[in-house]
Order: structure tokens, then sequence, then C-alpha cells
């Protein structure tokens, strides 16, 4: 919990105290003179860089309820601003709360307007903390903070009135169904407060302006809590319950208080502020007094702690994941070496098992690996042997055809008249580079029809019928006719002599290319 | 924001970027980090199930060296294994175009290279390369061609796949007895294996 410096400010004087690791530390009276503010100068010095927070408890204060149109954002912001201005114009020190809603049908927004009227009461203070350059948190009229003490007390009475004798007088607040409805500081002299008549009267003349004020009638019943910091209205409390019948009062001694707010008790006797620093220092309420410009500091200040904080967050992830990061690495490595380990170990084994082995050249894989290529390698080796004999038996029923030449391949790709690569591809450049799909026998039967005495339809006849003999083989896969001696196509122009000497013709040329079945 | 605010606000602000270079920095490294051990992991257990394999598997392993040593010495031997025998192949074509009486070969090998049909035979860790040669002679008649390569087939220096073959008739006018009249121009390549070399733990 941060550090603050806490103080609380009345007509008489101030009290301060540090506020370190939620206890309050070092408390203090300063009384309101010019050496009793220089003693609390040197004393604020001593916090230089916590922020101060600030409880007023003076007479000239003032509270109001008002019932203003719901609104957010910068319209309600504007209307609370218009308030404040219009009923605390000479007053620096105003805050407006939002306490709820209107049970109306409206349902329009309750605000509670309070103010410091006389600065005053403030202003050499706040020098003073300005001087030692302490930013200020807040500054708060001092039954802001008693709603915290209420809640302590787990008091369930509807109607409340808490009644506490403090150096500058005597301070009534009243609470109606839990919620704060009005505080006055009455400046009775404390010891008559405490011993005599006046605390009995303030009681009276506050439940008569409960009832002015329609907060309370004077039918409803009471409870009156009076805080005895001093351990002196013992006698009083009975008074008053036996005065008035409709008021139910009970009181809190130094040791009680104490105990519920585990202060110390000696705390409180320095001073009766010491509740409320307590109070201040475990939460600072809602309504600030402070204009923005007074608190420019405390924002800066803030805003330097959030990134502060933001920069421990991140390094406390960045530590914790990083960590994370390197406790996983740090047990993936151990199990890596466990593995390598265990690798060592197994191969080991095995180099043991191999020393029964008889040698060999290279590893049992490789063995059995090119000893099985080399016998596929073999039976898949082919000759034209094959494509010979097909081509044989085609052409021993055509004596009128014969053979020019002959083109045999054994390739993935069909066999291509004119583009075979012997003879013609350089031997330092591979026929095919690597190929997927399986090879085939393929091949070309060029030749002539001898003799043909210029009678076209009767040579391509016997080429047909070469052909044809061809396809009918059952090891034959497909033939193709690529050259005729005379094409006929209408796609090409065609000439000649009739006059010709059909004996000096010559031969008919012709192609065909072959593909043969895979044997089975 | 005003520029005082700012310049208050400029010391916390640098060390808020510092903090989270760092942190986003040493989160990115260390994470790295794992991944790298991560993988080393991973490839650490591959070796092992290898290992463990390959242990298992050394019953086997012995069989088969006892049934394959021999053949693969005798491929060693007759060049299918290992560095080419280019002087084996010479010797074995001369051989053979004596043995068929052929009329001279001419020949022109190419350099090595990847065997063009190796994938189909899923050779696993042996590398196949291939030496195609040309050869060029002169026949009577188209049997003496096949009679050329079983003799060449017979010689055992090495393995080769007969690619093409392109015959042509030289003379058409009539037989003049032994006289060649073919002219054969064909394409063999010569198959060679090569073993990678053993993984740890292989025996040599």
């Amino acid at each position: 919990m941060a550090n603050k410096l806490l103080l609380c400010i009345s007509v008489n004087g101030a009290t301060a105290a540090r506020w370190k690791r939620g206890r309050l530390h070092d408390c203090e009276v300063f009384t309101n003179d010019d050496a009793g503010i220089a003693a609390f100068r040197e004393f604020a010095a001593g916090s230089r860089g916590a922020p101060a927070f600030i409880i007023v408890d003076a007479v000239e204060e003032d509270y109001r309820f008002e019932t203003l149109p719901h609104a957010t954002g910068s319209d309600r912001a504007q209307m609370v601003e218009r308030k404040l201005r219009q009923y605390y114009r000479g007053s620096p020190y105003s805050a407006a709360s939002l306490i709820g809603r209107d049970s109306s049908k409206r349902r329009d927004d309750r605000f509670l307007f309070s103010a410091l009227t006389n600065p005053e009461v403030v202003t050499p203070w706040l020098n003073a903390l300005v001087e030692a350059e302490l930013p200020i948190g807040g500054v708060y009229l001092l039954p802001m903070v008693i709603p915290r003490l209420v809640s302590v007390l787990e008091n369930k009475s509807d109607n409340l009135l808490l009644v506490a004798a403090h150096p500058a007088g005597l301070r009534l607040t009243f609470f109606r169904e839990g919620a704060f409805r009005l505080s006055r500081l009455s400046r009775v002299d404390a010891a008559a407060g405490a011993h005599g008549r006046a605390l009995i009267d303030e009681i009276s003349n506050t439940r008569l302006y409960l009832h002015a004020l329609r907060a309370a009638t004077l039918d409803e019943p009471v409870t009156v809590v009076l805080l005895d910091h001093a351990d002196r209205l013992e006698a009083i409390t009975r008074a008053i319950g036996e005065d008035n019948p409709g008021l139910s009062c009970t009181r809190l001694g130094r040791n009680d208080i104490a105990a519920r707010l585990k202060l110390d008790p000696a705390l409180i006797g320095i001073s009766p502020a010491t509740i409320y620093l307590h109070l201040l220092g475990a939460k600072s309420p809602g309504s600030n007094l402070a204009s923005p410009a007074t608190t420019a500091t405390y924002r800066r200040y803030q805003a330097r702690r959030q990134l502060f904080a933001a920069s421990a967050i991140a390094a406390s992830i960045g530590v914790v994941v990083s960590g994370f990061n390197l406790s996983q690495q740090l047990a993936v490595r151990s199990s890596t070496e466990e593995t390598a380990r265990r690798t060592a170990q197994v191969n080991a084994e095995y180099q043991a098992a191999t020393r029964q082995f008889p040698a060999a050249p290279t590893t049992a894989d490789n063995l059995k690996k090119a000893t099985e290529l080399a016998q596929q390698l073999r039976t898949s080796a082919t000759t034209p042997e094959r494509f010979f004999g097909i081509v044989g038996r085609a052409l021993a029923p055509s004596p009128e055809i014969t053979l020019v030449e002959l083109g045999w391949q054994h390739r993935a790709a069909e066999f291509e008249p004119g583009a075979a690569a012997t003879g013609t591809a350089p031997a330092g450049r591979a026929a095919e580079s690597v190929v997927a799909g399986p090879r085939k026998q393929s091949g070309l039967v060029a030749g002539q029809v001898r003799d043909f005495k210029g009678d076209f339809r009767r040579a391509i006849a016997a080429i047909n019928a070469l052909a044809e003999r061809l396809r009918n083989d059952p090891a034959v896969d497909s033939v193709r006719i690529v050259q005729l001696p005379l094409n006929v196509s209408s796609t090409l122009s065609l000439s000649g002599n009739t006059s010709d000497n059909p004996a000096q013709a010559g031969n008919a040329d012709f192609k065909l290319v072959l593909v043969l079945k895979q044997p089975s | 924001m005003k520029t005082e605010e700012l310049n208050a606000l400029r010391g916390p602000l640098l060390l808020l970027v510092l903090v989270i270079a760092a942190a986003a920095g040493a989160i990115y490294y260390t994470q790295l980090l794992h991944q790298q051990a991560q993988t080393a992991l991973v490839r650490q257990q591959n070796q092992l199930r290898e290992a463990q394999t390959r242990v298992q598997r050394s019953g086997d392993e012995k069989s088969i060296i006892i049934q394959y040593v021999d053949q693969y010495r005798q491929l060693q031997q007759s060049g299918f294994i290992g560095d080419e025998q280019r002087i084996n192949w010479l010797d074995a074509l001369r051989i053979a175009n004596e043995r068929t009486d052929l009329f001279g070969v001419n020949y022109e090998i190419g350099v090595q290279q990847a065997y063009a049909y190796a994938a189909s035979l899923n050779p696993g860790q042996i590398a196949l390369r291939q030496s195609v040669m040309k050869l060029d002679f002169r026949l009577l008649h188209e049997l003496d061609l096949l009679r050329f390569l079983d003799a060449l087939r017979a010689q055992s220096t090495g393995l080769f796949h007969l690619d093409q073959c392109l015959l042509r008739r030289t003379e058409l006018s009539g037989a003049i007895r032994y006289q060649p009249n073919i002219s054969a121009k064909c394409e063999l390549a010569w198959i060679t294996a090569t073993p990678a070399a053993a993984p740890g733990g292989g025996r040599p």
C-alpha cells in the first residue's frame, strides 16, 4: 500500500500522520500559528514524494441534497458544474457526488453537493504542503469519511446520530437508513461539551433541526452513539438515556473505537482526529473538494505510479513466461540427453550384435537391395528380338514389300520417325533425363512396295494389309501409318503427270510406327 | 496532455517501453530455445527408434548378409556395383565383335549421369547411375544384332539396357556374299550401383 501524508485541519490546528503499510505512524499535532505551520512544513518535508490527503473539520461547511434530471457524460458534468457555481461561487473547495437515483417516475439523479465555504482554514497548510513539493491527492470534509466508521460500528438503527467531541467543537452527524444526511460542528468548549449540559443541548438542537429539515421527526426513535475518545462520557450517556425516552444512547470508549478500527489506542490519545485520519488513509472518500489545478501534481504522480506498475507487471510477465519457457527447455533438454544415452546404449547393443555377423562390404539392407536391383534390371532388359519376329511374321505374306529401315526403342515414349537419337544426339547427352512411367517397346517399319508400276491403289492396299496384319498380332498395341506413297488427304494439294511411264515410276515408300504391348 | 505532464512522464514511459521490449525479447528468445530443444528431442527420439528397430532386426540382418553377400560380391566383380569399368566394357565389345564375326564396332561413351528409370525401381539408399554408349556397326543380317547383344551380355562385365536401335539397308540391288548390307546404330545404357554410406551403427 502506498505511503501517504494525512492531515486533519481545524481552526485550532492540524493533526498530521504518515500512512505506511496500512497503518498510521508519526502522528503529530500542530497549532494554527506560524510556529505550528513551520513545524508542519518540516514534518511534511519528511514525506517528500508521498501524496497528501486532507480532511477539514470546520464550521464553515455546507451540504445540499439536490435532484437533477438524469444525464450522463459531459451533459451531467456541465449540469453539476453549473450547480456548483450557483451554490458556491466564492469557494474553490466544492464537490458533488452522485448518491443514487430518485424513486420517482423520472428516476432523476440525486446528488450531494458539499463545500468548504471558508478556504482560509486550509490555505496555510496547503501552502506548506506545496512548498514541501507533496502532491495533493484530495481535500475532503471530515464527515465524508464518517460513513465508513458507521459501517464499522455495525449499528442497524434507521436513525443514527453520531456525536464526537473534537478540539474544534462537537461534531454531530446524522445517518438515515445508513445514508449520510447531515453533519454539523457546534463550537462549544470541548471540556464543557464533555462534562456539561451543552452536549445534551446540542443533541436536542440537532433533533429539532432534523425535524425542521424533515429528515427525522421528533417522534421517531433515534440512536445516539457517543464517540468517547477520552473515556469521560459514561455518566452523560446514562443521563441522556434517562432524560430522553425517545433516544437510545450508547457510548464507544477509546479502546472500543481502537479495537473496531484496529487502531493503536495511544494514537487516539494524541488526538481524536487520528480516528478520521485512519479512515481517510484506508480509503479516500468520493467528494474531493480540491480543484483539478490543486490535484494536477497528484494526477502526474498517479500516472507515473501506473506506468511504473505497468512496467513491473510487464517485467513480471516477462520473467514468469521466460522462466516457464526456460524450465520447459531444461526439461526437454534433459529428456533429449536421456534419449541420447539410451540411443548410445542401443547402438552399442547393435554393434555387439553385428560382431557376430559375417564380414560384408555394406549393410544388410544394401546387400539385399543391390542384389534385388540387379535382378530387376536383368529381368527388365530386353532386345528387339520380339519386335523383329512380329515384323517378320507380318511381312511374310507380302513378298512385294521390302524393308528399308527398321527402328526399335525401349523407352517410356513412342518411337518418333526422324527424331531417333541414334546418330544425331551427341554421346555426352542422354536421350532421356529422369523419367517416370513404364517403358514400352515401339519401333519404325520403313519399306517399299517394289515394282508397283504407278498403281498407287494396289501399293496402298498392300501397305494397309501389312498394317492390318500387324494390328491383328496379339503382341501389338497400336499401329500408325506415318507415310504412304501418295497422300490423298483433302487438306493438301496433289500434283503429278499421268503420261509418266508407270514402268519407270520406281518404288512406293511407306513408314509405319507400331507399339508393342507390355509382356504379361 | 500538456507538455509539462508529458515531460514528467517521459522517464516512466521510456522505462515501460524498454521493459516491454525486454520482456517480449526474453519471451521470444526463450520460446525459440524451447522450440529448438523440442526439435532436438524429436530428432533424438527418431534416432532412438531407428536404433531400436535395427537391434530388433539384427537377427534378420544376419541371415540377409549370409543370403546375399556372395551375390553382392559377384555383382561387385562384374562391375555393376562400384565404379564404372569402362575398359572391361570395351574388352567385352571387342570380344563380342570377334565372336559374332562383325565388321568392327564404332563406339562412343557419354558422361555418367543418374539412371533415367531409377525411380520406378525404388532403389532406396542405392544410387543408380548410367553411361550411355552409342554403337555404330554393320551387319549381314538383322539377326546378327541379336547375336552380338547376346555375346556382349555373356561377357558379364556389368549390366546394360538396350534403349534403341536403328537398322538401315544399305544395298537393295542384290546380295553379294559376305558384304555387309545393313548399317546399325544402337544406344545402350551401362548401369552401375553405388550404395550409400552405412548409417551409424552399421557394419561396413
